[in-house]
């Protein structure tokens, strides 16, 4: 899942391409009159596909009304109203157009979407399933007449059309097909999580034009100030060691402890959509996960949540001057100050696993810290039934105090060592750079003309390729 | 977005605010959300919780069991606050009741919500009505019906907690439920109600600045019991919040700025004020629309620190009003050791009080009161209890325990009434840091609060029977709660009173006194919420009168 936080900072300067949109507030939509048995399904399959996650603001938008400003280094990508209003949504889309704007992404006026809209994903629903979607949204959601602002990209990416372009390259136009060497239950897993779930939207690496590099599937990447993890079958840098009902309680709730606990997207993406899945399709699901052909990072020796252990340090601090608000503080005075009281000052957490453990967990031991940075700036926000784990952020709106970025390099780095037992530290730029949603990618980095030129290249390169692939799989 | 200007170290705003605590905060926020460009002058620092935090792990034992709820915080050497371990003498004391006037408070960006207990009371309907009911005191120009829209505004604003039980509220006059429902009460609040509530002491829950689950980027409050002297993950309303929501739109606040001089115009309408930064170097703020909501000690000693040769008095002084009137809520405790395990201190520091004795035709004779049944850890006092037995090891160990969950502590509060000889004055010997006159507060208390805490001592000993208390003992002496009012106080004859019914002085147009000081009467519950709505009234007074500008 994308991280698309409903925390504006968190998703400022998204990559475009992975600015998506998954979500569920789906489950509250209000009904509207009778609906038939494919609506049902359809609200059951719109919670799966997390269409709220963009397509609702979150700061008490009505379901499905869009207007959420999505930033990107690219400019502000603004969500649509995807309720059936006449005026202000999708009321006058035949099923057909529904259909090809969800699986091609392209409106009913022919325009191109910004693959902000995860098509390359949503392709792969089945023709049941896409009526029965469609007869959701047009049944079971409420219209909303609202119209929210246009999108209006900066040249040349206001150039809807290049997206045609980037379509033929990256976008296979096809079903999902099941495997017949495989069970009922890893297909129905693998249709879950490549269709609907779209977990390689953010789990995937990106290439340079920002697509998801097939070849390394699932092995992790960057996604805007975080990080989501290699969850490939490699028991060392995947997730090959967990259990099948370990994985489901991780879907379920966003939390395994002491490993690891759901943060950003991830728990957007819990708190929207998994958390709702039926407990098969949850089954399904990891089943489909575990099989993932592994990938290993040839640096990582030993998995993210082996390493570290309790601190003992309090001892040390007591009984002389705090340097916790000088110029150059400590880290440890700075954890004892605004970590301690929660996660105590071992390190340990609390018995009820309310506040984590910092130590044989993954957002400490891992060798990307990106997920500690984040943690720290943005916080976590994580709703599951009546239980909602909340940790505060300390970044520009915090209640609690705001850091700067030495003092979050500070608090960051004694973490990683004191508790993490990783040998990571982190600088000043790592933060600046999290606190402006991650790094700018290459395409909008890169000066236009050269743009143009990698363009050509690439498709060049790519056409015969693409060509005979397309070929392949329209029959 | 509007902002101030910035001219070679002056600055020009629609607003000028002065104080950056819960009240100057509020109003600062409306207006920049306003559209109005906001300055705020802040004579403290901007402090960094975890370093207040450590210093409180590093306090002596002495100091916690003590309750130096000062000495953690960091001062600017130019705008003192009291100290205490040992006293610095800022705010000398004089009077027979002097002694209890000891105030703490602490001049920083976000004021003193750092080390409040979060307790958002209401007055009841007839304290605004004191003179006209009971014959004492005096009456608000205002009525409970007038600020009750604001308090509600304040609740929302503080993201309060309270009961939704109008059987359990006091009062129960609302207009809107409280936005989050109470904190849930532990063993000890609950087994307390049971045992004193068939006897009409009236334990409710009290309505605090905090909540059970997160509010508004704020975590959910997590029992530290460590509210005063800080909240060490933030999870108490501390007006900083407010500020830095302010400082979003737009609005400008300067810390370590010290306004010492208010300039006035023909009409006596404000035209700037005068402040030092931290290099002692002076600067203008000009403005069309001025407040000072530094509570109800620091906005009378400005006030007349900036006496000018058309205000000679002091600003605001025709009526001679300005620093007189001065209350806080006179406090003692009541601690004894229950026959039974109370298990107090688990969840925040005060969660239910007994309001029973908070009102009644007695109040023609003497005070009312409160008694809030402290959740603070009995473990300090207890330890230091137990020490003196004589006691080590193990038998220490266990005495320490069952002192700790047998003990209790009420805090109890006495209604002081409005008088003019309790005031705050000028030192003529005392300086701070900045050569300007500290504050000298004189305080005599009538009767009135005798024959009120004669009349609690009763009532508790009834309590403490109803537990079979041993080791049970009042205090005598009186103790200060920090809930200054009166000092700026409210009236509709501009002879007798500094503020109108919108906390406007009666001498400027311009210039606003919201906060402790125009609270006409005390009644006996902690100040903070009546302050902030009085702040958020004038804010849109202030807006209107900007708008119209």
């Amino acid at each position: 899942m994308i991280a698309r936080s409903v925390y504006c900072s968190v998703i400022e300067h998204l990559p475009m391409a992975i600015v998506c949109m998954f979500a569920g507030a789906a489950i509250g939509a209000p009904a509207q009159g009778d609906t038939s048995g494919d609506a049902e399904r359809g609200r059951y399959l719109a919670v799966a596909g997390d269409c709220t996650g963009c397509h609702t603001r979150p700061d008490g938008g009505k379901p499905f009304a869009g207007g959420y400003a999505i930033s990107s280094p690219l400019g502000a990508i603004c969500s649509t109203n995807i309720t059936p209003s006449r005026i202000g949504g999708i009321g006058l889309y035949s099923e057909a157009e529904f259909v090809r704007a969800v699986r091609q992404g392209i409106r009913r006026d022919g325009a191109h979407l910004y693959p902000a809209m995860p098509y390359t994903a949503y392709t792969k629903v089945s023709d049941a399933d896409m009526h029965a979607l469609y007869a959701y949204f047009m049944q079971a959601v409420t219209p909303v007449d609202l119209q929210p602002p246009r999108t209006s990209l900066p040249f040349p990416f206001n150039l809807r059309v290049s997206m045609a372009v980037w379509n033929s390259l990256f976008l296979s136009n096809a079903r999902f097909t099941p495997d017949p060497n495989r069970s009922a239950q890893w297909n129905r897993g693998a249709y879950l999580a490549e269709a609907l779930e779209h977990c390689g939207d953010c789990h995937t690496p990106r290439n340079l034009l920002m697509a998801e590099q097939t070849s390394r599937t699932y092995s992790g990447s960057r996604v805007s100030a975080w990080y989501a993890p290699n969850i490939t079958s490699d028991p060392v840098s995947g997730i090959g060691t967990w259990t099948r009902d370990e994985l489901v309680q991780y879907l379920k709730t966003g939390a395994l402890h002491p490993k690891s606990q759901a943060a950003g997207g991830m728990a957007e993406a819990v708190t929207n959509s998994l958390q709702y899945l039926r407990s098969e399709d949850l089954d399904a699901l990891a089943t489909y996960l575990l099989s993932i052909a592994p990938i290993r990072d040839r640096q990582q020796t030993r998995t993210d949540d082996s390493s570290g252990g309790p601190a003992r340090y309090e001892a040390r601090l007591r009984g002389k001057p705090t340097t916790a608000g000088s110029e150059h503080p400590d880290g440890a005075a700075l954890y004892s100050g605004y970590c301690a009281s929660c996660h105590q000052p071992t390190g340990a957490g609390t018995p009820d696993h309310i506040y984590p453990a910092l130590f044989h967990n993954t957002a400490t031991g891992s060798r990307h810290a990106e997920n500690l940075i984040a943690a720290i700036l943005f916080g976590v926000d994580r709703k599951t039934g009546d239980y909602r784990a909340f940790m505060p952020q300390f970044g520009a709106d915090s209640y609690v105090q705001t850091l700067t970025d030495a003092q979050v390099v500070s608090v960051s780095n004694y973490v990683l060592q004191a508790f993490g037992g990783s040998s990571v530290r982190i600088a000043v730029g790592d933060v600046a750079t999290a606190r402006r949603g991650g790094p700018t990618p290459l395409l909008a980095r890169t000066p236009l003309i050269l743009l143009i030129v990698v363009c050509i290249i690439f498709i060049a390169t790519c056409a015969r390729f693409v060509l005979r692939r397309l070929r392949r799989v329209q029959p | 977005m509007s902002v101030p200007t910035f001219s070679g170290g002056d600055a020009d705003a629609d607003l000028v605010v002065v104080g950056s605590g819960v009240v100057g905060a509020l109003i600062a926020d409306q207006i920049i959300g306003s559209g109005r460009s906001v300055l705020v002058l802040e004579a403290g620092p901007r402090l960094d919780r975890a370093q207040v935090v450590e210093n409180w792990r590093d306090m002596s034992f002495e100091r916690r069991v003590s309750s130096d709820y000062q000495g953690l915080y960091p001062q600017s050497p130019f705008a003192t606050a009291p100290l205490n371990f040992p006293p610095n003498d800022y705010v000398h004391l004089t009077g027979k009741d002097g002694g209890s006037f000891s105030q703490g408070y602490i001049r920083a960006v976000g004021g003193t919500t750092w080390h409040w207990a979060a307790s958002c009371w209401r007055h009841l309907r007839v304290d605004f009505r004191m003179r006209s009911t009971y014959g004492v005191g005096r009456d608000w120009p205002i009525t409970y019906d007038d600020l009750e829209p604001y308090y509600c505004r304040a609740e929302e604003a503080m993201g309060v907690s309270g009961p939704n039980d109008p059987a359990r509220q006091s009062p129960s006059n609302r207009s809107r439920p409280y936005a989050s429902d109470m904190i849930p009460w532990a063993y000890g609040d609950t087994r307390f109600a049971e045992v004193v509530n068939p006897h009409g002491y009236r334990s409710v829950p009290i309505p605090q600045g905090r909540t059970v689950q997160p509010w508004n980027g704020r975590p959910a409050c997590c029992g530290n019991n460590n509210c005063q002297p800080i909240c060490p993950i933030g999870a108490m309303y501390n007006a900083v919040h407010t500020v830095q929501a302010a400082e979003r739109k737009g609005a400008v606040v300067l810390a370590e700025s010290v306004v010492y001089a208010i300039d006035t115009d023909a009409n006596n309408r404000v035209t700037a004020v005068r402040w030092y930064d931290r290099e002692r170097k002076s600067h203008r703020a000009t403005g069309r629309a001025f407040v000072i909501a530094c509570n109800a000690l620091e906005t009378p000693r400005l006030l007349l620190i900036a006496a000018n040769a058309q205000n000679p008095q002091g600003i605001a002084n025709r009526s001679d009003q300005v620093g007189r009137n001065l209350m806080d809520h006179s406090g003692f405790h009541c601690t004894f050791l229950a026959n039974e395990p109370l298990w107090l201190g688990r969840g925040p520091a005060q969660s239910s009080c007994l309001v029973g004795p908070r009102d009644g035709e007695f109040r023609s004779q003497y005070s009312a009161n409160k008694m809030i049944l402290n959740n603070i850890s009995r473990v300090g006092p207890a330890t230091q209890q137990a020490l003196k037995l004589g006691l080590t090891g193990t038998k220490l160990k266990e005495e320490i325990r069952r002192r700790a969950i047998h003990g209790v502590d009420l805090s109890i509060s006495l209604e002081p009434l409005p008088e003019s000889h309790n005031r705050v004055t000028l030192s003529e010997s005392r300086r701070d840091g900045l050569g300007l006159a500290c504050p000298d507060v004189h305080y005599e208390l009538n009767d009135y609060v005798h024959r009120g805490y004669d009349a609690a001592v009763q009532q508790l000993q009834h309590i403490g029977s109803l537990f079979g208390a041993i080791e049970f003992n009042v205090t005598t002496a009186l103790n200060a709660n920090n809930h200054m009012m009166g000092s700026t106080i409210m009236g509709s004859d501009p002879r007798d009173s500094v503020v109108d019914r919108d906390c406007r002085a009666h001498d400027h147009a311009n210039l606003w006194l919201p906060g402790g000081g125009p609270m006409t009467s005390a009644s006996v519950v902690n100040s903070t919420l009546t302050m902030a709505a009085l702040g958020l009234r004038t804010a849109d007074v202030v807006q209107r009168m900007l708008e119209h500008a």
